[in-house]
């Protein structure tokens, strides 16, 4: 009997969740009302995103409140989201998603999950970072550079590498490098993209000629395995290795936390840069509230802001100026790549494949 | 009051029982008795209504119950382990039925004390978790929880298997007493013959699914129909067709030596020395011409006197058990002690036997053939 | 009493209330989604591709990593009994000092494992650990890296699994009969020999049991080859789940998933063919029971005591460090230098004080409550006729209840989306997809083959006759199973409903595909604060949330474990034949321990 009672109990308690859970917006009056042009109704919005580590999700939540919008942060990783988004398409829970990659949007696109739109910004940011169609279905916050990063009390900036290729090419490198034991990050993929795309090859395999594939071949052999639970930066701290791939935002503080000093490599070729995307997502009911807060959150004002707090470099053209100086010189001065990214969109499920396959040990 | 019709039981492609016909009257204690495995547990269970016979019917007090849930059947059951549920109370079991029934917690509760009293089952132990009980009183436990039901039939799988033997004597004396006080009709599963013949109006011997013998433990003991009841029912000397061949030879009686010959342990005597009848001249007692006395039972009237040699000798207090080789069979004798002086193996005995005692089966049916001794004996008296 | 035709079995109404609940569970959330994953992967055009075959075989890794698969899988098999006959016997059988002690020493793995136990051990042995700097000081031409590939994984591993031995072997110990040891003694056997011949050989269908979890768990080793396995061994999982998350890779995870689910079907029936054809319970009408043995060799059983302790200690030392490195920041954890200076309650506060807080902690724990209890409660009664009618309706059913054994947890979500991302029919039109309903459905669906399991091999030991007394009593099936079946079986699947709930409360693979985003369980908080590209304080979450996990673990097994013990003493004196609650096996879970 205590059991049964127990039992009820419990399936409400889940019933009570799926009421709320199923349809979040009835909780909150409609927006149907309000103009595109009036101010945040404080309807709760659904945010995805993969880019609330480190305070960024809470940073952000507080000041939306400020600015009248109530929105819920939800953080995955990329490709994690990305899937989530898809799976969802026919019963949307999140109204807008920010931060992945030109890649994944690419793909969440495909899917069908977003909903092309123009925010009040549009003239503000280089339309080239986005979203490159006709239609476009999401537009460039924030751009960041993927480097590779050595330990520079080992290394002089003349003793240091000069290219991703150097690291298996000379002796003195080989097994100090750490190298991806997955490829299912964005970072990771954006360094593959990097060599590879040098040894593009339409009479190779999957586009990339061999000597390509040895590289990658090579890159695999002579790293480091990355450590599950232990952070680069730790295993520069303690020696274990002197150099690997980080993203450009981290690094300060990281170098404070484990005492280490990392300086980054500056191919000739350029570095990969990785442009963190904002998108509207398709059903949802609070179209118009979820629209306004795309052009607060991608605005100048507060693309400043956010550059300021977390050392971005952000891509809307007024907001650089309210960037950290330091950051904004870093970052211009990094020479791009240049990345064919269809070229790179059509074949990385491929390429991730084959290098699982074959390549990784 | 209970019949069942031609019920045949299968599993699978087993067929555990291939046509049974039973009948078993009111009031009575009737038992089926038979080896592991010869479908009596079975034949019980279809009563039970555990087992739907796939041909047959199940009738009770003349209705067919065939197709009834067990508990329609108005049947009680004690089970081999008693089945008592471990986790409730002496209490809670026996009550377990009435409160299924919906009766009213205060009749429950004078019902349940009732059966106890009856079962002499003592109100301490009513609270008692029934793991706490000895093995005697969770008997009188499953058959006041049986009992308390008021069934029409009660129905007794194998009780006593789990009991040591001291025990198991005195339960079978208190299930008996119990079964007269409630003149139940009760139907009672054993492969103890023992428990049988002691307890039973009635028994119906198994073998291999099919009923041997019905009858009262006096006619299947006495007259078994067939050799395995002869078998399987007490306790038989099988005889050569030789020793047959000397009876018929000096009573003149005309068995049929190539039949099965089996003669009851307690059927035989034992008498000193050799005297053969018609061979009688070597009769020189070993020792009973010393004693002067005759040391086993007095010599039955008709009886035949057999020449032969003790084999071995085990003493039993109450008495003694002489194998005895005698015209190539070699009997068992049972001879009570009453402290007179017995052979040893070696000597030379003679056995009485009388040929009307002997019971003869038919080697391929196995079924009884007539007594030939008792025809001839009535002819040549006439 | 077994042989019940599906015929006559369908007559009763119970059944086929049971029967029609069932048939639609398993055609809506076991055939249907993951008939629709192997389609979609294996028939991408609606015609068969043989492309994922061609490709894993000819791939060195894949092929290498799955033979390290299978050759962990058996060598575990092999080391886990041994490990776990040791402690058991060392815990339950022989007289060793402290042995209450060493018991809770090695019941250690029933709250944690994972990356963290791999993790715990590898600051012990790995190259900056404890004991190889204790090691190097003494032996200093030594290799510091000599904790790692295949002979770390396989240390790790047996020591992370015998949870099993711990709950299951030794309750099979505590049947054994008394007195056929005294006998065996009274012969003049040894106390080796009567161990060989007379104590194992009654265990076996316990350790052939736990021999096929061993078997499962070195089979879908995940975090013990990541950590410690190194370039040489590497096992197949990691790569499943990579290709899982690849759209385009799906079939190779799938084909991967298969030949484990394959293997795992496989050695099942082995295994169950070797059960057969032989007497392993006590045959004795009135056993008595188990006394611990005193080891007679001085020799032994100072070896014995000494090699108990040191078990104690490999068993003990990663939880003593995973809950002192709860305690200091992240800095220290990641290089290894621990002071007493560095330890403060900052994670604690930081962890529990975050926005959401305690929420996803209340999250996991009611959809690990519900579907523990769904699962155990729904198949009380399909564990009930399966084990009670067998035939080939029955059988077929007990083998589609198997199928999430066959397929990772991954693509078993992947399944339900591309099924229920839609309205369907199956359930009434709805979408499920963005619902709280579906995580809930994965969780009950990937518990179903293990409790199925373990519920049917309760019932097995309870006689059959209680139920046909209360019937003839006129007892309805619903009342039967309330007022008898229940009572007999509730400590265990009580038990088997706790392990479930700890094996849950963790879980990633699945939320991450399904969960609400709204009502996110604590498996992707963990991540979320856990990964090292979220931020630095990543590692000292993940200790936190470890230890906050093992509270709540070793609470959940406290209630359900020490409790039953305690009832266990009460009822040993037990009725002469009916099973009583101290003779149900206490079983165990699989993915409790490292996979």
């Amino acid at each position: 009997m205590q059991k049964i009672k127990a039992l009820a109990a419990g399936i409400a308690a889940v019933l009570a969740l799926a009421g709320c859970g199923g349809a979040p917006g009835t909780a909150s009056p409609s927006g149907s009302s309000s103009e595109a042009s009036g101010g945040p109704t404080g309807e709760t919005l659904i945010v995805y995103t993969n880019s609330n580590g480190e305070g960024r999700g809470e940073w952000l939540t507080e000041k939306a409140a400020a600015a009248g919008f109530k929105i819920e942060i939800v953080g995955a990783g990329g490709a994690d989201a990305t899937n989530k988004l898809i799976a969802e398409k026919n019963n949307p829970i999140a109204d807008v998603a920010f931060g992945l990659n030109n890649m994944y949007f690419e793909q969440v696109k495909a899917g069908g999950a977003i909903e092309p739109y123009t925010p009040s910004w549009a003239e503000e940011v280089d339309s080239e970072l986005g979203d490159k169609s006709e239609d476009k279905a999401y537009w460039p916050l924030v751009k960041q550079a993927i480097l590779l990063g050595y330990n520079s009390d080992k290394f002089s900036a003349d003793k240091a590498p000069k290219d991703w290729t150097d690291l298996w090419s000379k002796d003195e490198f080989k097994d100090r490098y750490e190298r991806v034991t997955g490829l299912g990050t964005a970072t990771s993929q954006l360094v593959l993209a990097s060599i590879l795309t040098r040894y593009k090859d339409d009479s190779g395999d999957l586009g990339i000629s061999d000597e390509g594939w040895s590289q990658i071949e090579q890159y695999f052999q002579h790293g480091s395995p990355a450590v599950p639970k232990t952070d680069l930066f730790a295993r520069i701290a303690g020696g274990e290795v002197d150099m690997g791939q980080m993203p450009s935002s981290i690094i300060p503080e990281r170098e404070k936390t484990f005492k280490v000093n990392v300086d980054v490599v500056k191919p000739s070729v350029g570095v990969p840069f990785a442009v963190e995307q904002v998108a509207l997502v398709k059903g949802t009911d609070k179209k118009e509230e979820a629209l306004k807060f795309i052009d607060w959150f991608g605005g100048a004002e507060f693309q400043g802001e956010w550059a300021q707090k977390f050392n971005s470099m952000p891509v809307n053209n007024l907001a650089v100026a309210k960037a950290k100086p330091e950051v904004v010189e870093f970052v211009n001065s990094l020479k791009q790549q240049d990345i064919d990214w269809t070229f790179v969109q059509e074949n990385i499920g491929a390429w991730v494949e084959k290098i699982e396959l074959e390549y990784m040990t | 009051m209970i019949r069942l019709d031609n019920i045949e039981v299968t599993f699978g492609d087993f067929i555990a029982i291939p046509g049974l016909t039973l009948e078993v009257e009111q009031g009575e204690f009737f038992t089926l008795l038979g080896p592991s495995g010869c479908g009596k547990t079975t034949a019980l269970r279809t009563l039970a209504g555990f087992i739907e016979p796939s041909a047959g019917d199940v009738y009770v007090d003349g209705k067919a119950v065939t197709r009834l849930p067990s508990d329609k059947r108005q049947v009680g059951m004690v089970f081999q382990n008693y089945a008592l549920f471990p986790s409730m109370s002496v209490w809670e079991n026996i009550a377990f039925g009435l409160r299924v029934r919906k009766e009213k917690p205060a009749d429950s509760d004078r019902m349940v004390r009732e059966i106890a009293r009856r079962v002499d089952l003592s109100d301490a132990q009513l609270s008692k978790n029934v793991a706490e009980l000895s093995g005697g009183q969770q008997q009188r436990v499953a058959v006041a929880r049986a009992l308390v039901l008021q069934p029409k039939i009660l129905l007794l799988d194998e009780p006593l298997s789990n009991l040591d033997a001291k025990l198991r004597h005195q339960l079978r004396q208190q299930l008996k007493d119990l079964q007269s006080e409630f003149g139940i009709t009760t139907v009672y599963v054993t492969h103890d013959q023992d428990e049988a013949l002691a307890m039973s109006d009635r028994v119906a011997v198994f073998n291999k699914g099919m009923v041997e013998q019905v009858g009262t433990p006096q006619t299947i003991y006495d007259e078994s129909a067939t050799e395995f009841v002869c078998n399987f029912i007490g306790d038989s000397s099988a005889l050569t067709p030789e020793f047959i061949g000397e009876l018929n030879r000096q009573s003149r009686t005309h068995l049929d030596p190539d039949a099965r010959s089996y003669l009851r342990v307690e059927k035989a005597s034992l008498a000193p020395g050799i005297s053969e009848s018609g061979s009688g001249t070597d009769a020189r007692s070993d020792f009973g011409a010393d004693l002067g006395t005759d040391f086993g039972a007095a010599v039955p009237e008709g009886a035949v006197a057999v020449g032969g040699t003790v084999v071995s000798r085990t003493y039993h207090g109450l008495h003694s058990r002489y194998r005895v080789k005698s015209h190539g069979s070699e009997l068992s004798i049972i001879v009570r002690e009453d402290g007179s002086r017995r052979p040893e193996s070696g000597a030379r005995v003679t056995v009485h036997v009388r040929p009307e005692h002997v019971l003869q089966y038919h080697p391929k049916t196995g079924s009884r053939l007539e007594n030939q001794a008792l025809a001839t004996s009535a002819t040549s008296q006439s | 009493m077994s042989g019940t035709s599906a015929r006559s079995m369908l007559r009763s109404p119970f059944v086929i209330v049971v029967g029609v609940a069932l048939t639609w569970f398993i055609a809506a959330f076991l055939v249907w989604p993951n008939a629709n994953v192997l389609i979609a992967t294996f028939f991408p055009d609606g015609r068969f591709s043989g492309r994922a075959a061609e490709k894993l075989l000819s791939s060195d890794r894949a092929m290498k990593s799955l033979g390290n698969s299978f050759m962990l899988a058996v060598a575990l098999s092999i080391t886990v009994n041994i490990v776990g006959i040791f402690i058991v016997l060392v815990t339950h059988y022989f007289k060793i000092r402290g042995s209450r002690i060493l018991f809770l020493g090695y019941a250690t793995t029933f709250i944690y494992g994972g990356i963290v136990l791999a993790a715990g051990y590898k600051f012990i042995y790995g190259e900056k650990g404890i004991v190889t700097v204790l090691l190097a000081g003494m032996f200093p031409g030594m290799d510091a890296g000599w904790f790692s590939g295949f002979f770390a994984v396989l240390v790790v591993m047996t020591f992370a699994t015998t949870t099993n031995h711990m709950l299951f072997v030794a309750n099979a110990l505590k049947g054994v009969d008394f007195q056929t040891i005294e006998a065996a003694r009274n012969m003049g056997a040894s106390t080796w020999t009567i161990l060989r011949r007379i104590v194992l050989p009654m265990l076996k269908p316990t350790l052939f049991a736990a021999t096929i979890l061993s078997f499962l768990t070195g089979l879908g080793a995940l975090s013990a080859p990541q950590v410690l396995g190194g370039r040489e061994f590497q096992t197949i999982t990691p790569m499943i789940l990579t290709f899982t998350n690849s759209p385009t890779s799906r079939d190779l995870a799938a084909l991967l998933a298969v030949i484990l689910g394959v293997a795992t079907i496989l050695m099942l029936a082995v295994m169950t063919r070797l059960e057969k054809g032989g007497t392993y319970f006590s045959l004795s009408k009135v056993s008595s029971r188990l006394e611990k043995q005193a080891i007679t060799n001085p020799l032994a059983n100072v070896l014995i005591h000494v090699a108990a302790y040191l078990l104690f200690a490999v068993y003990t030392l990663p939880v003593v460090l995973i809950v002192l490195y709860s305690f200091a920041d992240s800095a220290a954890i990641q290089t290894g230098q621990l002071s007493l200076s560095s330890l403060t309650l900052e994670n604690y506060v930081r962890v529990l004080t975050q926005p959401s807080g305690l929420r996803p902690f209340i999250i996991s724990i009611v959809y690990s409550a519900l579907a523990a209890v769904i699962t155990v409660g729904g198949l009380l009664f399909v564990a009930r006729l399966i084990q009670k009618h067998q035939n080939w309706l029955t059988s077929l059913f007990e083998y589609l209840l198997h199928i999430p054994w066959i397929l990772p947890s991954a693509l078993l979500a992947l399944g339900l989306i591309i099924s229920y991302d839609h309205p369907n029919p199956l359930v009434g039109g709805a979408v499920l997809t963005g619902t709280t309903v579906i995580l809930l459905i994965a969780f009950v669906t990937v518990k179903i083959p293990f409790t199925l399991r373990m519920l049917k091999a309760t019932f097995t030991t309870v006689n059959s006759s209680l139920e046909e007394a209360a019937a003839i009593m006129g007892a309805r099936t619903l009342y039967i199973f309330r007022r008898i079946l229940l009572p007999i079986v509730l400590p265990t699947a009580a038990a088997i409903a706790a392990l479930n709930f700890n094996s849950m409360l963790d879980d990633y693979d699945t939320a991450i595909f399904l969960a609400h985003p709204l009502f996110q369980p604590l498996g992707l908080i963990i991540k979320a604060n856990t990964d090292g590209a979220e931020g630095v304080d990543g590692v000292s979450n993940t200790f936190v949330y470890t230890v906050l996990l093992m509270v709540i673990t070793g609470f959940t097994m406290y209630l359900v474990y020490g409790r039953a013990r305690r009832r266990g003493g009460r009822a040993s004196q037990k009725l002469p034949t009916s099973p009583t609650t101290a003779d149900t096996p206490v079983p165990v879970t699989v993915s409790s321990s490292a996979r």
